[in-house]
């Protein structure tokens, strides 16, 4: 039992740090926002920093890492609110690597970690919600390929992506699909997210497509957890970041002659504000810790952690913007965007909602982190 | 980083786990499991138990007679004692005076107090709160003066748990009003037989008296009784309180009293009703939440490379945890937690129990646990304390 990172580890953190520090400023973010919510540029030092081939094996051109690095790149992430969809490379490269065949993985994992090309995962149906089990996509096989037609909805970074993963039913089953960008029919629906990134509509008729694998519902259950911790960290670095930026503000903002730091009324909430932090946080290791375990014991603890974590952001995001008051509505400061970005991350991969729906209906008798 | 406990720690859980279960007597663990009353035979002779094995004082260095376990070590020893339905160890004698007569007593000190504590022969009380200084703690007003080789102690400790029991008390004592509050404050050991000394059980809403009243009406303290310097008191409890940072979230217990709950919740018929059942699940994450942030701190403590300062948030969320699920089971019973039959608390009552017997101590709980955000500073207190890490 030990909770301690190892010097590789810091120093990993500390790199991704400078990074984001200099390269993704409140300003540089805003200009991101502008100009499509993603930047190329940004990607790319990502890909040479290492971070887009963090799981993939060292044969593919990756770093081999797991998931306590990947834990510490988020966190990092999450203070700078990145833009950029890493966490979706992880679930690919992470899906293809467990499932995949190996021609499919040749083709993509390299070009993957290297940050050539980006892959997202285009699960979301409407009336689905968050149940994975639920697809309306199908899938029929012609000679020695498929195809796929269906629609998926919310896409991250869908105008980006060189490729798609897919779920969609044959014969009832449930498999799971990449479908080149130049198969899709129509993905010409893109939109603005809350958080300023762009989503998009994925339509597909007759699309041709590879398959993954035909045991669908795990591949795209291990995507989704991998999804789900990477945000959990990712969460807790932007709840960090929040917090300091409250503190700060709460230690110049003066009212009735004072420092609103001096406050016992608000220092309270701060305290609330650092409870929900820490009991995220300590969720987010527990999860990650947890990633590499055996799929039941893997779901259950992504469930733990992302039902804790959805109450944390809301609760931060929501109290960091009380306490800054009226600035704290406005387009102009940093920390509406704080409290939009970590909205957004509850309805991400399952809200509290959901995951305590996971965790009552697979409670057992026993209790605690070792039961 | 790893979730998992080294084979050694597995083993010395094993070991643990294997002398407790020999030595726990059913007859306590019963009453532990099912939250009837216990006597102060049940605590003093499972104490004694332990003393035998050198375990009472499970947090004490070798040089002192103790174990020298490391931090993970006594949170190992302690789950396994919770889960067992152990008593919880009266803390006051080996986890709280013994480790300033070690820090700051001198070795005849040592030699007198520490066998006693560590046998379980000797009962210690704390003698800190009083009528005017709760929170305030500081503001205390009981009097030591210094005369020849004496202090002369007069004032009124209050909210002193298990003092109808008690030996001896460690006080603090005021013996200077110059200066702070803080500044003016010795700690001074009193024999409780000594003339003087006045003890009211204070009957609590849950019919029991935990906690008592303690006079002291010119009572005689030898000078050797006082605990390192004169005015520096304050200093040694604040050493005291930054001793045992995790067992305050009693996350081991929660552990436990989670798993009665389940079982209460599924012979009341409410396992299967959702709105209920999430509540359970909720909770769940919540002791995982606290366990992991135990853990965390443990981990920061036996590496001493990275220090937390987590540790208020420790009691407020562990105090939080425990009024829940004693909410929870009283909950769970629903009309049945109405009745209040001291008797049916009691381990071997014969008498008509109304609904199942599980339920008769259930309200009685709840009322009880509403203690835990009130002593070892309230949680007002700790959010004081856990904003001043983030403020300044």
């Amino acid at each position: 039992m030990d909770f301690d990172f190892s010097d590789d580890q810091l120093q990993l953190r500390e790199a991704v740090r400078k990074w984001v520090a200099k390269a993704y400023s409140f300003d540089e973010r805003r200009r991101v926002v502008a100009s499509g919510g993603f930047s190329a540029q940004a990607y790319q030092a990502m890909a040479e920093l290492g971070l887009c081939g963090l799981y993939v094996q060292d044969g593919y051109g990756g770093m081999n890492m797991g998931p306590v690095e990947g834990m510490v790149v988020m966190e990092e992430l999450g203070r700078g609110m990145v833009m950029e969809p890493l966490a979706h490379t992880w679930i690919s490269t992470a899906v293809l690597q467990a499932f995949a065949p190996d021609d499919v993985k040749t083709e993509w994992l390299p070009r993957l970690a290297g940050g050539e090309a980006l892959l997202v995962l285009a699960h979301h149906e409407q009336g689905a919600r968050y149940n994975l089990e639920k697809c309306q996509a199908t899938a029929k096989q012609v000679g020695s390929t498929w195809q796929l037609t269906g629609h998926k909805s919310l896409v991250p970074a869908g105008d980006q992506a060189h490729g798609f993963l897919v779920p969609a039913k044959v014969n009832g089953e449930q498999a799971l699909f990449l479908v080149p960008r130049s198969a899709a029919t129509d993905t010409r629906h893109v939109y603005q997210a809350q958080d300023g990134s762009r989503m998009s509509e994925l339509h597909l008729k007759d699309a041709t497509a590879q398959l993954i694998s035909t045991d669908g519902l795990a591949a795209l259950q291990l995507g989704v957890d991998v999804g789900a911790t990477a945000l959990c960290a990712e969460a807790v670095g932007l709840m960090a970041q929040t917090l300091a930026i409250t503190a700060d503000y709460m230690n110049t903002r003066k009212q009735f002659g004072l420092n609103i730091a001096s406050f016992q009324a608000l220092r309270h909430r701060v305290a609330d504000m650092k409870m929900q932090l820490e009991l995220g946080r300590s969720m987010s290791y527990f999860a990650s810790l947890r990633l590499n375990a055996p799929s039941m014991e893997r779901r259950l603890a992504v469930s733990r952690a992302k039902y804790q974590i959805g109450r944390s952001a809301r609760h931060v995001g929501q109290e960091a913007v009380q306490l800054h008051g009226g600035i704290g509505v406005t387009d102009e400061y940093i920390i509406s965007h704080c409290f939009k970005r970590l909205t957004q991350m509850e309805l991400s991969f399952g809200d509290s909602l959901h995951h305590l729906g996971e965790v009552s209906a697979n409670m057992q008798e026993t209790a605690g982190v070792f039961a | 980083m790893d979730l998992a406990f080294t084979p050694e720690e597995q083993a010395f859980r094993e070991e643990v786990r294997t002398w407790v279960h020999a030595h726990l007597p059913e007859t306590i663990s019963h009453k532990v499991h099912n939250a009837l009353r216990l006597t102060r035979e049940d605590m003093q002779s499972w104490a004694k138990t332990l003393g035998t094995k050198g375990w009472l004082g499970y947090g004490w260095p070798e040089e002192f007679g103790g174990p020298g376990w490391n931090a993970v070590q006594k949170h190992l020893f302690e789950e396994e004692c919770a889960l067992a339905g152990a008593p919880r160890i009266v803390p006051f004698g080996p986890v709280m005076v013994a480790p300033v007569i070690m820090a700051f007593g001198n070795p005849e000190q040592q030699q007198r107090f520490l066998p006693g504590i560590a046998s379980g022969e000797v009962w210690w009380s704390q003698g800190y709160s009083e009528p005017g200084s709760g929170s305030d703690l500081a503001s205390l007003k009981t009097r030591a003066e210094r005369v020849g080789d004496k202090f002369i102690v007069n004032g009124q400790k209050t909210w002193t748990t298990l003092a109808q029991f008690g030996d001896w008390i460690f006080c603090l004592v005021r013996t200077s009003t110059e200066g702070k509050p803080q500044t003016g404050i010795s700690f001074l050991l009193i024999d409780m037989k000594s003339k003087g000394v006045r003890v009211r059980p204070i009957k609590l809403l849950d019919g029991e008296s935990e906690v008592n009243e303690v006079w002291f009406d010119n009572v005689e303290v030898p000078i050797n009784n006082l605990i390192g310097e004169e005015n520096k008191g304050w200093n040694y409890a604040k050493y005291l309180l930054a001793h045992e940072r995790t067992n305050i979230a009693d996350v081991n217990r929660a552990k436990r009293e989670l798993e009665r709950l389940k079982r209460i919740a599924i012979a009341e018929g409410v396992w299967d009703d959702l709105r209920f059942r999430d509540e359970i699940a909720k909770l769940e994450v919540d002791v995982i939440a606290l366990e992991m942030m135990v853990l965390r701190v443990l981990s920061a403590e036996k590496s001493g490379k990275q220090s937390l300062d987590i540790a208020g948030l420790l009691k407020i969320r562990g105090s939080e945890i425990q009024q829940r699920y004693s909410e929870l089971m009283m909950l769970a019973a629903g009309p049945f937690s109405v009745p209040f039959i001291e008797e049916a608390m009691a381990a071997g009552w014969q008498g008509d129990f109304v609904g199942a017997a599980h339920c008769a101590p259930l309200a009685s709980t709840y009322f009880n646990m509403r203690k835990t955000t009130i002593y070892g500073g309230s949680n007002e207190v700790q959010r004081n304390i856990v904003a001043q890490t983030v403020l300044g």
